[in-house]
């Protein structure tokens, strides 16, 4: 037994629960060794170059990439962290002996506590061909294109519209590659819809309550036959269609990597709203077997954020059980109690619903405190769920009421129609003049008293959801300021085409502005002049020697 | 849909209509089908097949899915040597 290492805490995965995890608890004096399969500490977030959503504690409005080096930046700092990459946990065993292959050695370990932050793998789709080269998982093709920059076909197919295969979709557009269109088997579109909106803007025809049937090709894909189900899931005759595509992204959703946990025999339940079979756990992120805990998808799927937390609680729990002094124990609690909180309000939303009835079924009460504060929806967004559009009651409630506000000069117009935890727009405006009404689950609006249109939301909100009009630019044409993530980047005086928010060419505009400086970071704010009529229309632009869109 | 042309089992090659003519058969745990055909024995250890096995389980028995185990899952995960076993007892203290 004299080559059992001591250790007090072993973190497995270093993504963005293993990350905060490990943080949390080495903060507090805890000796921590974090284990990360990979070359590279981050996990899944080093390829998110999105802004994130929820509340800017958790980096809200920051890209998942700056998120992921943040954090590891401070865990190269902690003195009490040991980083072991390229690094892999081969067993976990009934004494809590933890096997890890480092260096090519396997090392035992005998930890005082163990916060397991595996992840998720994705989930694969049963069709026809789906063995074809060019069948592709979307954190493959994210992989490819935002790691190695190689570009994964040249006109793809879409499969899954939850928020993954959404924004997998626009990084894909971003590259350059032409997504034919985005399927989703369910009658709704799964993600949020401000993200399905900004496909929409750029023409991607997004085909709720559709499948795919077959991938075709003979040596690589060549185009997919999907059809249409009904209500009951099942395919509607006749409904067959022919997609010309070079690849096909399967986007399905994930299923929590629980490898490990299986093997030190946790319990664990069948829970399909948190993604398939989790291990059951109490509300400190501590499962079936003392000591042992569990931190970000492989409790179950969620957000990115709600995985920091998540590694939060449980690094603390760690933490509190290790460093016994009572000065500790107090500021740990207290710290506990904030980051439930915090979790318990990230889901309190109508998105959080299914996380929540999937927490129940593990018997956790999922709104112990904001259980009187579940939002429901707003207002019918029944036709955005399926299209990625706007409908236009939709755009009326977030529009002035008199058309009188747009003569007293630029405003700011928030289209964001569907209630998800998110605030970036609301601390970013200088002039306080966007509210959410006192929870970060409700829809934002604009104070247009207070707005001066200066424009500083546009390029913060994670949905690209803000925009700035000004009606009476002259006589004759309006001012539209758009967020533009894309290359080439408009020049002064140039003449773009403008799209609405169908994606379909409406006018022709003339640059008149573009702001792309440290503020902006990378999401380019444009000013363009346009005929008055389109003012309310003009939600996109092309820009000539751009990627075609669509 | 041609049940020989659906991939479940990616590492290891196996096809729904192999899965299916076993479960058919009556080899309803994803525990045999897998000592059976090899499918989870693979490189990906079962996380591509793992779910999809159980759900056609479920479906042709008519049980519901929660009541399906998947795979055992045993150490070591993933491929580790003799040398890299041998070279972990030598450590120093």
């Amino acid at each position: 037994m004299n080559n059992i290492e001591k250790a007090e805490l072993i973190v497995v995965g270093g993504g963005p629960a293993g990350l905060s995890a490990a943080l949390a608890a080495a903060d507090y004096g805890v000796n921590v060794i974090l284990v990360e399969e990979r070359e590279f500490l981050g996990g899944q977030l080093v390829k998110q170059t999105h802004r994130f959503f929820g509340s800017e504690k958790e980096y809200a409005g920051t890209r998942g990439i700056d998120i992921s080096k943040f954090l590891v930046e401070k865990i190269k700092e902690n003195e009490n962290i040991k980083i072991l990459t390229s690094s892999r946990v081969l067993g976990i065993y009934n004494d809590k002996i933890v096997t890890i292959l480092a260096n090519n050695k396997m090392i035992k370990y005998s930890p005082k506590a163990l916060i397991l932050a595996t992840g998720a793998s994705e989930k694969f789709l049963a069709f026809e061909n789906n063995d074809l080269p060019g069948v592709f998982g979307a954190g493959a093709v994210q992989t490819l294109m935002n790691l190695y920059g190689v570009l994964p076909s040249k006109k793809i197919l879409m499969v899954g519209s939850g928020n993954i295969g959404l924004i997998v979709s626009y990084q894909l557009l971003q590259a350059g590659v032409k997504v034919a269109c985005i399927i989703e088997a369910a009658p709704r579109i799964g993600g949020y819809s401000v993200h399905a909106s900004k496909l929409a803007r750029m023409g991607v025809p997004i085909l709720t309550s559709h499948t795919i049937k077959k991938a075709v090709g003979k040596d690589k894909v060549e185009g997919a036959i999907i059809c249409q189900l009904d209500s009951s899931w099942r395919e509607i005759k006749d409904t067959e269609q022919f997609i010309k595509c070079d690849a096909i992204c399967l986007s399905v959703g994930l299923s929590p990597l629980t490898d490990l946990l299986k093997q030190a025999n946790v319990k664990t339940s069948y829970v399909p709203e948190l993604g398939g079979y989790i291990p059951l756990r109490d509300e400190n992120m501590e499962t079936s077997i003392k000591n042992l805990f569990v931190a970000g998808d492989v409790s179950g799927i969620e957000e990115a954020t709600s995985a920091i937390i998540e590694g939060q609680i449980a690094g603390l729990n760690v933490a509190k059980r290790i460093k016994k002094d009572i000065d500790n124990q107090v500021k740990i609690e207290k710290k506990i109690a904030e980051a439930k909180d915090e979790l318990e309000l990230l889901r309190a939303g109508p998105v959080g619903e299914k996380v929540r009835n999937g927490l129940k079924k593990i018997g956790l009460d999922p709104l112990k405190n904001y259980g009187e504060k579940v939002s429901t929806e707003e207002f019918d967004i029944s036709f955005l769920m399926k299209t990625g559009i706007p409908s236009k009651e939709n755009l009326k409630k977030k529009l002035p009421l008199s058309e009188d506000v747009f003569n007293k000069g630029p405003i700011a117009i928030s289209e964001c129609f569907q209630q998800f935890p998110c605030d970036p727009c609301v601390k970013s405006c200088p002039f306080d003049a966007i509210s959410e009404n006192g929870s970060i689950n409700n829809i934002p609006y604009v104070n247009f008293e207070k707005c001066t249109g200066c424009g500083i939301c546009v390029s913060k909100c994670p949905g690209l959801a803000m925009f700035v009009v000004q009606k009476n630019y002259t006589d004759s044409t309006s001012l539209v300021t758009l967020p533009y993530e894309f290359l080439p980047k408009p020049v002064k005086n140039q003449i773009v085409l403008v799209l609405n928010r169908e994606g379909t060419e409406i006018c022709e505009g003339t640059v008149k502005r573009v702001r792309d400086g440290k503020i902006q970071d990378k999401t380019t704010v444009v000013t363009i002049e346009i005929p008055k009529e389109y003012f309310l229309e003009a939600r996109n632009i092309k820009v000539d020697g751009g990627q075609k869109h669509g | 849909m041609d049940e020989n042309k659906v991939i479940i089992c990616r590492c290891e090659d196996v096809t729904l209509a192999e899965i299916r003519n076993l479960i058919k058969q009556g080899f309803t745990t994803v525990e045999e089908i897998k000592r059976l055909v090899r499918s989870g024995m693979g490189p990906c250890q079962g996380k591509t097949c793992g779910l999809l096995i159980a759900r056609e389980i479920a479906e042709i028995t008519n049980t519901s899915i929660e009541k399906i185990e998947i795979q055992n899952m045993r150490p070591p995960y993933g491929g580790v040597t003799f040398e890299e076993v041998i070279a972990g007892d030598t450590i120093e203290e």
